[in-house]
């Protein structure tokens, strides 16, 4: 029965990214108009140039057709070349992925780092005055435009602090033009817009946790354990928190989908090497290859991030197999 | 004559008045824009090109007013010895996208392949051509047709190949020759139409013949980065399009060679020993990526860039930051906007009439544009050339001032009266229309606000519509329902406006999106690049700048300025109105003060 | 026919001990609301909000009587001119007042925000509704469509939709409920597949009602609470993707003031006229905080437990 659940939902995915596909392609093919991609103001080019790029670069062609030749390209594995620069797309793509799970895992990882402990201390000390601190700090992280708290910290950690002679962040880039690379310039670079994007999670995830942590530690089973006899400590730690995070991971999960293009501002505000500022410049400047390649991409992490929670939840709770 | 053995040849037989009263040796012309730098930095640089007018400040410098300069200039360039060795970091807004230069369109491209790749000649910033590959300029042949350049001898590429007239020839047949049909070169349009043939009677000497007489030929195709026909001959032109080799060179012939480029990030380059002109004095060069003209400022301030271009609204911050010096000089570039004459679009019903466009001009206070959206970095623009053309006629026939009475009364003449809304109207047709910009440039989006209030002040409504840039350019240049749009140019060293303004270029795919078609103008713009005589092509131009100030169907508003910041550690950059992107001769002698 | 406000009162938990009997039992929206009435934050905040939409209504009331200038109106004379004066939040780059637009910014910003939320929880409810309510195929086939709407990387989607539908208010509007309502959908067919179930549903049922009056009777108000939470929450969460797409440069486009664009446009003057980037910037702050404050107090009034 697991295995019919898996094909079922699995066919169903890749239902989900034709469909997305298609209509990224509508979206782009309805907007372009009568522009070919790659055109600039340039005096030089004559109609006929223009009319041969598009004919080389399929547009001269329905959409459908198009859309058609790229999906069996795809399903040979070839996603084609870009329409602004030439350059394979998956090379674009392969370029700057690993850039954005870099920012994007990092945020997490530190989301999740903080949000517990500030969860713990939000619930142990409930009513307090820390406890109020903590509310009014993750809720106030929830209501800063990201591309201004990503700017704010540019003029502080940058500038303000180069200029004050202090050891200063970079304002741009994820590695140094010359020299760069190596895991310390990296971890210089990734600081601020991780913290940008961090900050969001930071806001949702410990509030959860408190409240989760609330909900665990008013259960009978801690009564329980209290009246055994066990240590505060590891009423706390071991059995309150360890039930606790078992909500928070979900949570977790729910933002995986939004691993690819979760931080595009974030990586437009510092000049992010990353894959969602890729597809935005991109699908301004009608770059339909290197567009409907990420987007495949982004939807396909999307899918498959919520087909492995499906299982998950399947092997976990034997009634949604048969729903 | 000015730069001695650099400026000669019968296609620039009249001197133009700079050239003569121009210093006699590059030092000179480094240390007089040096000088004329340090004026401008020591003056208020709104006050004295608002009071003088941009083109005033250049010819009064380049007219001979040195000693003036020298004298008021105070402090001296101390001449500092060049240190090798060093990186320079220059960021810009966009990513390149190719570096190969016969298919690269782009600015940011064209920058990064004209330090890799030198052509047959090169640009002072002045606009004077100097020998690159080519030893010199050359003399065309009385017919005016055929033009023999001879190669500097030894020329090697950076893998030690010798670099001969085959390069040339295979580089200009990726855009003219029918074998190389498929290669998406933007050059095609041009090169094919008039090039006639390219030869080599022998390894040193290429040359060339044009269909017809064809002025602009030096200025403007002489320049390209010429390509390794060793590394790129056995390619067919799909394959030219695709290879490897755009977007990382593995061989070279410019003072520079590519080491790596971190899409999205920055290119880094390596002095190239190999260089023809000797082996440049910095270790490495490094084009980066910046989101915004916020981030330059930024970027200057913190040293992470040593140059960059300054937006006129940063120009203030910047001037505050002990590290960066700015300069600041006139270039070939307008922002200007177009009426649709079209009489089948409402554009042409409304803007038909002479008297419409001319009213509409002079209720815009120009100069307050100038200063409230440009802060003073420009100036209020006569005439269609821009300033530093050497054809640039700085009082036409018909000058415009913010004269807001005439302006009403010019419409009232026309019959366009206002309503009981306050808006004219004629025959039952509102003088109401929309304006259309690309989104995302500031001061364009202000100029449309400003243009939509000053002429609401005298009954027209005029709406203004942000749209992204493709679908500008779509509008210019083929679907135009636009009734007015906004942008600005870049112009080439050659006064010749023909993609603009030729009927010829109103079909769909050119540049004529106004749809302005006027026989005279067809004709001086044709007669004028048929001939090579300098002086009798300044007279035609004169004449069409007059015709132009006149009919004005796309006025002008003003002449950009061009400012770039660069740290104090960076010396020797030399930058001017013609070689500030991609013919950057001087490049090689940039060095740096801490040699890091 | 057994009336859903006392089955409902039954599903609440139980007094506190036998005998507690001090006050008389009270429908489920009595109660939330005195749980709502008796948060301060809350109330403050929900307030607030109230106030803002009001000034935002009536914005031509403020240009006529405090600060007698129109939001478009230049004055390229006075440009940047600080706070104070004439002008009491300043002018900015082409000499408007930045107090006039923020007043006019909010009827944009505001007004995208109830209408997209709007937007969202009707296609939403109703798509959830009869998915919850009828299931199997229609169940299927909805979901699968509500699952390429959230499988869509959203900030892709609004970047082509923002090309596509130049962006005024009310198709900016549209474009963000686009991507909105397909969580609504879920939750909403979530809450429908638990009520479902239920006894009185059932028992309804058994009686012959019809779907229609089913739905809307009976399934939409055990729905509501889910809504009405989300709406709240949400009011924020959208005035900070407005100003997120105004920064990407997809949003309200200028001379239309919004806040998201006020504070975009101010970051060029940063180091010159920083009052200009801060009262838009506060502006938002305030509001989105006020509307998360006020989402928490209302979730919180609704069930208690997770307080």
């Amino acid at each position: 029965m697991l295995a019919k659940f898996v094909v079922r939902r699995f066919l169903a995915s890749i239902v989900v990214v034709l469909g997305v596909t298609l209509i990224t392609l509508l979206l782009m093919d309805r907007t372009r108009g009568t522009y070919v991609p790659g055109i600039d103001l340039n005096p030089a080019l004559r109609p006929e140039d223009i009319a041969r790029l598009r004919t080389n670069l399929g547009l001269d062609q329905p959409f459908y057709m198009w859309y058609v030749t790229w999906i069996w390209n795809v399903a040979h594995g070839d996603f084609g070349r870009s329409m602004i620069d030439g350059s394979p797309v998956t090379s674009h793509i392969l370029d700057r992925l690993p850039n954005t799970l870099e920012l994007t895992g990092t945020a997490i990882v530190v989301g999740i780092l903080l949000s517990i402990p500030l969860g713990v201390i939000g619930a142990l000390r409930r009513g307090s005055k820390a406890d109020h601190a903590l509310t009014v700090v993750s809720v106030a992280g929830f209501a800063v435009p990201q591309f201004w708290m990503g700017l704010l910290l540019i003029l502080i950690f940058s500038v303000t602090f180069q200029q004050a002679g202090l050891p200063w962040l970079p304002s741009s880039g994820a590695t140094s033009p010359l020299n760069g690379g190596d895991l310390w310039d990296r971890i210089v670079h990734l600081l601020m817009p991780a913290t940008v994007l961090a900050f969001f999670y930071l806001s949702v995830w410990s509030r959860f946790t408190r409240s989760s942590m609330l909900e665990v530690l008013s259960q009978d089973y801690i009564r329980t354990a209290r009246a055994k006899g066990m240590s505060e400590r590891r009423v706390v730690y071991l059995h309150g928190l360890r039930n606790a995070l078992i909500p928070l991971i979900t949570l977790v999960g729910l933002e995986l989908p939004g691993l690819v293009s979760g931080g595009l501002v974030v990586e437009v505000v510092f000049g992010w090497p990353g894959i969602g500022r890729l597809a935005f410049e991109r699908a301004l400047q009608y770059d339909y290859s290197t567009v409907m390649g990420v987007t495949f991409f982004a939807t396909l992490l999307v899918v498959a991030g919520n087909l492995l929670a499906d299982v998950l939840y399947a092997i976990l709770d034997p009634r949604i197999r048969y729903a | 004559m000015a730069g001695g053995a650099e400026a000669t040849g019968a296609g620039r037989a009249a001197a133009s008045q700079e050239e003569t009263k121009m210093s006699q040796d590059e030092t000179d012309d480094e240390k007089a824009f040096a000088l004329f730098d340090r004026f401008l930095e020591d003056w208020s640089r709104r006050d004295f090109i608002r009071r003088m007018g941009a083109t005033a400040a250049w010819t009064a410098f380049s007219g001979g007013a040195l000693a003036f300069l020298e004298a008021c200039a105070g402090g001296n360039t101390v001449g500092e010895t060049p240190k090798k060795g060093g990186h320079v970091i220059e960021g810009n807004f966009s990513d390149i996208r190719t570096l190969n230069s016969m298919l690269s369109s782009d600015t940011a491209s064209n920058q990064v392949i004209g330090l890799m790749f030198d052509g047959l000649l090169n640009v002072k910033k002045n606009g004077d051509l100097i020998g690159a590959l080519a030893q010199d300029v050359p003399t065309v042949s009385a017919d005016g047709l055929t033009y023999t350049f001879k190669l500097r001898q030894n020329l090697k590429w950076s893998d030690d190949k010798p670099l001969t007239a085959d390069d040339v020839i295979f580089t200009y047949a990726l855009a003219y020759d029918p074998k190389y049909a498929d290669v998406s070169s933007p050059r095609r349009g041009d090169l094919s139409k008039y090039i006639a043939s390219i030869t080599a009677p022998d390894p040193q000497t290429v040359v060339i013949q044009t269909t017809q007489v064809f002025a602009p030929f030096l200025g403007s195709h002489t320049g390209y980065g010429i390509l390794p026909k060793h590394i790129l001959g056995t390619l067919s032109a799909k394959e030219i399009n695709t290879t490897d080799f755009n977007s990382g060179p593995t061989v070279v012939n410019g003072a520079f060679k590519f080491v790596k480029w971190e899409k999205g990030q920055q290119v880094t380059l390596a002095r190239n020993d190999n260089y023809w002109a000797g082996p440049a004095l910095l270790d490495q060069y490094v084009y980066k990526v910046l989101p915004d003209s916020v981030a330059v400022t930024t970027q200057l301030k913190t040293g992470e860039i040593d140059i960059g271009p300054v937006d006129p609204s940063q120009f203030d911050s910047v001037k505050t930051a002990s590290n960066v010096a700015q300069v600041e000089f006139p270039v070939p570039n307008f922002t200007f906007y177009a009426y649709n004459l079209d009489p089948a679009k409402l554009g042409g019903k409304l803007f038909a009439d002479k008297a419409v466009r001319q009213a509409l001009l002079f209720a815009l206070d120009r100069q307050k544009i100038v200063t409230a959206v440009f802060f003073g970095h420009g100036s209020v623009a006569n005439s269609v050339e821009p300033p530093t053309s050497w054809a640039y006629k700085e009082k036409p026939q018909v000058l415009y001032s913010f004269d807001k009475a005439k302006a009403e009364s010019m419409l009232d003449g026309a019959g366009w009266v206002k309503g009981s809304d306050g808006i004219r109207a004629k025959d039952g047709v509102k003088l109401k229309f929309e304006m259309i910009t690309n989104a995302g440039n500031k001061q364009r989006e202000s100029m449309l606000t400003v243009m939509q209030q000053s002429w609401k002040d005298i009954g027209v409504d005029a709406t203004p519509k942000l749209i992204q840039f493709p679908e500008l350019v779509s509008q210019i240049v083929s679907t135009r329902t636009f009734d007015m749009f906004l942008v600005g140019f870049n112009w080439s060293i050659d006064p010749d406006e023909a993609p603009l303004f030729h009927s010829r270029n109103t079909v769909a795919g050119g540049f004529n999106g106004a749809d302005f078609k006027n026989a005279d103008v067809d004709k001086i713009l044709d007669d004028a690049i048929a001939t090579l005589d300098k002086e009798k092509r300044k007279q035609l131009y004169f004449q069409f700048q007059d015709i132009m100030s006149d009919q004005v169907p796309s006025p002008i508003i003003l002449f950009n300025t061009g400012i770039y910041g660069v740290s104090t550690r960076v010396k020797g950059a030399d930058f001017g109105p013609f070689n500030q992107f991609a013919n950057r001769p001087w490049m090689k002698d940039v060095w740096v003060t801490d040699g890091k | 026919m057994i009336d859903p406000g006392q089955a409902i009162a039954s599903d609440l938990p139980a007094p506190a001990f036998e005998g507690d009997a001090r006050r008389p039992a009270q429908s489920y929206w009595n109660e939330s609301w005195e749980r709502l009435r008796a948060n301060r934050i809350g109330i403050v905040c929900g307030s607030l909000i109230v106030v803002l939409a009001l000034i935002a209504i009536a914005a031509p009331l403020f240009t006529q009587f405090l600060t007698h200038v129109e939001p478009s109106q230049l004055d390229l004379d006075n440009t940047f001119k600080p706070p104070g004066g004439a002008h009491l939040l300043g002018t900015d780059e082409l000499g408007r007042d930045t107090l006039t637009r923020l007043i006019y910014g909010g009827r944009v910003t505001l007004g995208v925000a109830f209408l997209t939320i709007a937007l969202s929880l009707t296609l939403g409810t109703g798509v959830g509704l009869l998915a919850g309510y009828y299931g199997r195929w229609i169940d299927d086939l909805l979901m699968r469509f509500v699952d390429v709407v959230l499988a869509f990387p959203a900030i892709f989607l609004f970047i082509l939709m923002a090309i596509l539908f130049r962006p005024t208010p009310i198709t900016l509007a549209a474009v963000i409920a686009s991507v909105g309502w397909g969580g609504v959908a879920r939750l909403v067919r979530g809450e429908v597949l638990s009520v479902k179930e239920r006894d009185f549903i059932l028992a309804t049922r058994s009686i012959g009602a019809r779907d229609v009056r089913l739905i809307v009777r009976h399934l939409l108000p055990n729905v509501l609470p889910v809504l009405i939470v989300a709406a709240t929450l949400g009011v924020g969460q959208i005035i900070l993707i407005e100003a997120a797409l105004d920064f990407l440069g997809l949003g309200i486009q200028p001379p239309t003031a919004s806040w998201g664009n006020m504070l975009t446009n101010s970051q060029s003057y940063f180091f010159h006229s920083t009052w200009l980037v801060y009262f838009p910037g506060i502006t938002i702050f305030v509001t989105v905080l006020a509307a998360n404050l006020f989402g928490n107090a209302v979730r919180d009034a609704f069930d208690p437990r997770l307080k």
